[in-house]
């Protein structure tokens, strides 16, 4: 640190507020020198207190301090503060600083007072620190006192001045204000210094200003102090605090260090035009006037509703008047002692509160006793609280009640109306016009063009007519009915008019306790209007500015807590109903057994879901929610299923029935689609309509008669598969879902489903062994290449070989598909998967099963188009397996397009040199008529003719057809029994859960 | 950099419910630092020192914003708050209430007039 910093510190240091300090400082500014010299400030400080006059320093600084309150007690200044005081006192003195005072004085400025206790040791030191200065300024003494004089001889005026200045602190004048100049003359300009605005933590605004005044204050005499002009904070603006400063540096220099405070979110400039309006910002007070209600924010009269008495100047107080509660069951101990009685009666206002009750003075006595109470002129004082005419007054700070949307009730101002009657007359009736006038706002706002209204005070009262416009409280109103005034328009107070109902109008409620009833006015007297209810054909008496014209015949709203016209709910154990009508707070109910009930709301122990109920009807079908049906006896009726219960009983509802609201129940049993559905298979539905292979091969074709919703299962859906990579290798669990590569696994061990890659996963066995889980179909898919590239090999597995001898049973299990059926990838695994039902033995296989598939042929139609058409055809290769039931052709029928496949075409010349494909080819399409066994036989020439292989073939005696024994298969297991080895190694079947053993 | 002007005491609680501030400068300190220094700006008006009864009438807790009034002379902030001729220190943007009549009249008889800080009127 330099002497030339020093000396400007010197120059430019506090003002010293004697003469006598104000040599001392300059002194003290050689001493700083001096002192600075050793080292740094801190180090120094401490040395120096050791060196020197510890001892002393404490001691006189005790003094010191209570000369200092004196002083400043005495003195009457208000000007410095208490620390700048005792630094001018310390000066005066010239003293060390005493680190440990200091800190015991500010505790929360300990730090900054640290720093500037060095300072201020620098600029201390003086007169009575001769001896010790004589010791220590054996290096500067030329120095000092050079100095000594320069500051004696130059600064005469200064210090005069100082006086002066330290004299008029001390009686400080109060020139009002800059009175002359009116603000918006001060409105900032460029040369003025900016406001920067820093973010800081919500609700330390105000902390923060004063740690920033602090701060200033502090830092004042150190070598860097702070640069910032102000600091300030609005109640309105949380988060933000403004700070103003020629630059951000300096801002950013204010804040550091501060705690709450963010610089690093931004410290903003705001604009000049904008800093006047920060100051200008004005709190949104209410203001509280006697007479006005208010609540009670806390205690044992939270939410209660009191009236404005008085409010003391300053405004920080208001007496209130409210209905107490005493509690006149007190605890003994309450009665008996008085000290006790506070607490415990503290305790029993956050427990259950006493009742809202007014003050009767021989009750509280009969309770407290007589001492307790006592009366002052007119008023009772009980308990430190003062209760005149039964209601307690009491004051409260502003801040404890709340003055905004008190919506006092009519109950409520009710009862205060009876309190005063009841105390001292109606002298102080409550002020019923106060909330006359609140409600008198309302109906201008429920005033519309339009509405009928007539006048009822001032100079056009009488005057009746229709409301053409509304400006603010000004509604012009077009007279109606009076010639003098017709063709002229009115203008009128909105307060002053009320809307005009006659009887026969059909009015509807805005608002109020009936509101969205709707009715017939029958009689109208002033402003309260009767009328008949609509809904619950009784009258009701409401005021007419609650009301409106309203053609519409309400029931309002359909819901009634939280139940809704039409739904379903339980009333007991046996019954549930449905609510078919609503009125104000009870609902109608059709219940199951076609009663009609009223209930209320809570005679209604839950809502019932009934979205996903299905339940059959008289057909067979299933019928569900949303279904227009119609009763197939009784009367007939039709309507929409609003609910099933229990897959027995619909709701159904018809507005065109008048009965219930349109609501009915019948059988679900008695109950026909007005709209064919298809979701059963009857005997008799056209098959070939669900034969896509007939309808050209479309993909759809297959689900169009299957009515089933949702897409093909998966099949890998199910299996039983093995991790065989990752964390988790080892582990089994089941396949629950899968999607795309993906698989939802749950594992077997613990439960959990497991998202994992498909090829992560092997399949598993019966008997234990693993193999790729979608290797069946992949290995399958390019059989293309004829029973080469074993589409027999039957790796895959999950296919079960058709081929295989193993005969019916094979067949029987078969999940599978004919492998050759997957045409490579592209054929839907489904497909096949599903086909293979159709080789089930007879009865056994489920119809719909097999026609839901889509026909894997038809998609690979495009291709070998001989397929599609052959689908049909029974496939030769189930006629070796006696198994197959006749019965099971018949049925299988879509099945077998599926199954039929067979090879490529170029597996088939193979194996047989027929005119394979032709022969595929030509297949006679089954007749639509269904799988009639002519079918088979036009289907099986087909066959006929490839195969002239043997001619095994017992055809299920179902097949009947004799074409059908013509088929020869067996040229299939000639081939088979040709093909290279490698080709038909294992052959894999299913059985019936999709589990595959090798049988090869 | 540091100025002459005197500052006002700090109060060490930023968050005090019962600071208050003067109805006349907006000063904001703690009731204690009223009573044993009076207001460092009007003392001379308010005469606030060693009575509390004075204290009451001239000063408020309720006011909105404080400011940290570092350099008056230079800051326009004061300047605007015309707190720019008075001590360093805390002060509060809006003071709600006015100061009793006879400070009132006094302020006439010096032919000042009296400005409320309440912000009810803008010039």
């Amino acid at each position: 640190m330099s002497d030339i910093e020093e000396e400007r510190y010197e120059g430019t240091g506090f003002a010293p507020t004697t003469e006598d300090e104000e040599e001392r400082e300059e002194q003290g500014g050689t001493h700083h020198d001096r002192g600075r010299k050793y080292s740094k400030q801190r180090p120094r400080r401490e040395d120096e207190e050791d060196e020197d006059e510890d001892d002393e320093d404490d001691d006189e600084d005790e003094d010191e301090d209570d000369d200092d309150e004196d002083d400043e007690d005495v003195e009457g200044v208000g000007r410095g503060s208490k620390r700048q005081k005792r630094r001018h006192k310390r000066a005066a003195v010239n003293r060390f600083l005493d680190v440990e005072a200091e800190v015991n004085e500010d505790e929360d400025e300990e730090e900054e007072d640290e720093e500037y206790g060095g300072d201020e040791f620098i600029a201390e030191p003086e007169g009575e620190g001769d001896d010790e200065e004589g010791v220590r300024r054996t290096v500067h003494h030329a120095r000092l006192d050079r100095r000594d004089r320069e500051l004696n001889d130059q600064d005469l005026a200064r210090i005069a001045e100082d006086v002066s200045q330290r004299y008029k602190r001390s009686a400080v004048r109060y020139t009002g204000d800059m009175n002359e100049v009116p603000q918006r003359l001060l409105m900032p300009s460029v040369q003025d210094a900016n406001l920067w605005q820093v973010r800081c933590k919500p609700g330390r605004e105000r902390d923060l200003v004063f740690s920033l005044m602090r701060k200033s204050l502090d830092l004042e005499f150190s070598n860097r102090p702070l640069q910032i002009l102000s600091a300030f904070e609005r109640d309105s603006l949380p988060g933000i605090i403004y700070v103003e400063a020629r630059s951000q540096k300096q801002v950013s220099e204010a804040c550091n260090g501060l705690v709450g405070i963010y610089p690093s979110r931004g410290v903003t400039l705001v604009p000049i035009d904008e800093m006047a309006s920060l100051l200008l910002i004005k709190k949104q007070e209410t203001t509280v006037n006697p007479g006005n209600w208010v609540r009670i924010k806390r205690g044992k009269y939270q939410g209660d509703l009191a009236q404005v008495v008085d409010i003391t100047e300053n405004g920080e107080e208001v007496g209130l008047k409210f209905i107490p509660r005493i509690d006149l069951n007190p605890k003994d101990d309450v009665v008996i002692d008085g000290k006790k009685r506070k607490k415990t009666g503290q305790a029993v206002s956050t427990g259950v509160r006493p009742p809202q009750r007014f003050f009767n003075y021989e009750e509280v006595v009969k309770v407290y006793g007589r001492k307790m109470v006592s009366k002052r002129n007119q008023a009772y004082i009980f308990q430190n609280d003062t209760y005149k005419d039964g209601f307690i007054e009491k004051d409260f700070k502003l801040s404890g009640i709340v003055t905004e949307n008190v919506n006092p009730t009519l109950d409520e101002i009710t009862r205060f109306a009876r309190g005063n009657q009841e105390g001292e007359g109606m002298e102080n009736a409550v002020d019923l016009s106060l909330i006359a006038e609140a409600s008198r706002k309302a109906a201008i706002a429920v005033l519309q063009p339009g509405d009928h209204v007539e006048v009822f005070e001032g100079e056009q009262a009488g005057v009746h007519g229709v409301v053409e416009s509304i400006a603010l409280d000004i509604v012009t109103v077009n007279p109606v009915g009076a010639f003098d005034l017709e063709g002229q328009k009115v203008q009128v107070p909105a307060r002053s008019v009320r809307k005009r109902f006659k009887p026969g109008d059909h009015v509807k409620v805005m608002s109020g306790k009936n509101a969205d009833e709707s009715g017939l006015v029958v009689s109208v007297s002033g402003n309260i209007v009767t009328f008949l209810s609509d809904m619950s054909m009784l009258e009701v008496s409401v005021f007419s500015k609650d009301l409106r014209e309203a053609a519409e015949v309400g029931s309002g709203t359909n819901i009634v807590g939280n139940y809704e016209l039409h739904d379903l709910v339980q009333l007991d154990n046996q019954t549930v109903g449905v609510i078919f009508k609503t009125e104000r707070d009870s609902f109608r109910v059709l219940d199951q057994n076609g009663q009609v009930r009223l209930v209320q709301p809570h005679q209604i122990s839950m809502r019932r879901d009934s979205n996903r109920a299905i339940a059959t009807d008289a057909e067979g079908y299933e019928l569900r929610v949303g279904d227009n049906m119609k009763e197939n006896d009784g009367e007939g009726r039709k309507g929409r299923i609003l609910h099933v219960h229990q897959s027995f009983f619909a709701f159904l509802h018809n507005r065109e029935i008048l009965e219930n609201g349109g609501v009915f129940v019948t059988r679900a049993r008695s109950l026909v689609s007005l709209a064919p559905k298809g979701n059963i298979i009857r005997p008799g539905t056209d098959l070939s309509k669900m034969n896509p292979a007939l309808s050209g091969g479309a993909v759809t074709g297959g689900m169009v008669g299957s009515g089933m919703g949702r897409g093909p299962r998966d099949r890998l859906i199910g299996v039983l598969v093995t991790v065989i990579k990752g964390p988790q290798k080892g582990y089994i669990g089941t396949i629950k879902d899968t999607n795309g590569p993906i698989a939802r696994v749950e594992l077997n061990t613990n439960n959990k489903v497991i998202t994992i890659e498909k090829e992560r996963l092997y399949r598993r066995n019966k008997d234990g062994k693993l193999e790729p889980l979608e290797g069946g179909r992949d290995s399958m898919g390019p059989p293309r290449g004829g029973f080469s590239d074993g589409g027999f090999g039957s790796s895959g597995g999950r296919t079960p070989n058709p081929y295989a001898p193993s005969g019916g049973a094979g067949w029987g299990g078969g999940r599978t598909p004919n492998p050759y059926v997957v045409g490579g990838g592209k054929t839907p695994a489904w497909g096949s998967s599903k086909t293979p039902n159709s080789y089930a033995e007879g009865g056994k296989t489920p119809f719909h099963t097999s026609s839901q598939t889509p026909n894997p042929y038809a998609q690979d139609g495009g291709r070998t188009p001989g397929w599609g058409s052959s689908a049909r055809t029974p496939n030769p290769y189930t006629a070796p397996s006696k198994g197959a039931a006749g019965a099971g052709w018949g049925g299988a029928t879509p099945g077998w397009g599926g199954a039929t496949p067979k090879p490529t075409s170029s597996s088939w010349n193979d194996s047989s040199s027929a005119p394979s494909n032709n022969g595929w080819a030509s297949p006679g399409p089954p007749a639509s008529g269904g799988w009639g066994e002519s079918n088979w036989s036009a289907a099986t020439p087909a066959f006929g003719a490839p195969t002239p292989a043997s001619a095994p073939t017992p055809g299920g005696p179902g097949y009947g057809s004799t074409v059908y024994n013509a088929q020869t298969p067996a040229g299939m297991f000639t081939n088979r029994a040709d093909m290279p080895r490698r080709l038909q190694p294992h052959i894999h079947h299913m059985n019936g859960r999709g589990r595959q053993h090798s049988i090869g | 950099m540091a100025s002459s002007t005197p500052s006002a005491l700090i109060p060490s609680q930023a968050r005090s419910k019962n600071l208050r501030a003067c109805l006349l400068c907006s000063i904001i300190q703690t009731p204690v630092d009223f009573r044993r220094n009076g207001c460092p700006n009007c003392e001379e008006l308010m005469q606030m020192k060693g009575s509390p009864d004075r204290i009451q009438a001239c000063t408020t807790t309720h006011f909105d914003g404080t400011i940290a009034v570092v350099d008056p002379e230079k800051s326009w902030v004061a300047r605007w708050q015309r707190t720019n001729k008075y001590v360093r220190g805390v002060y509060a943007i809006t003071v709600k209430g006015r100061i009793p009549e006879d400070v009132e009249q006094e302020l006439e008889a010096q032919g000042i007039k009296y400005r409320p800080r309440d912000q009810t009127e803008v010039d």
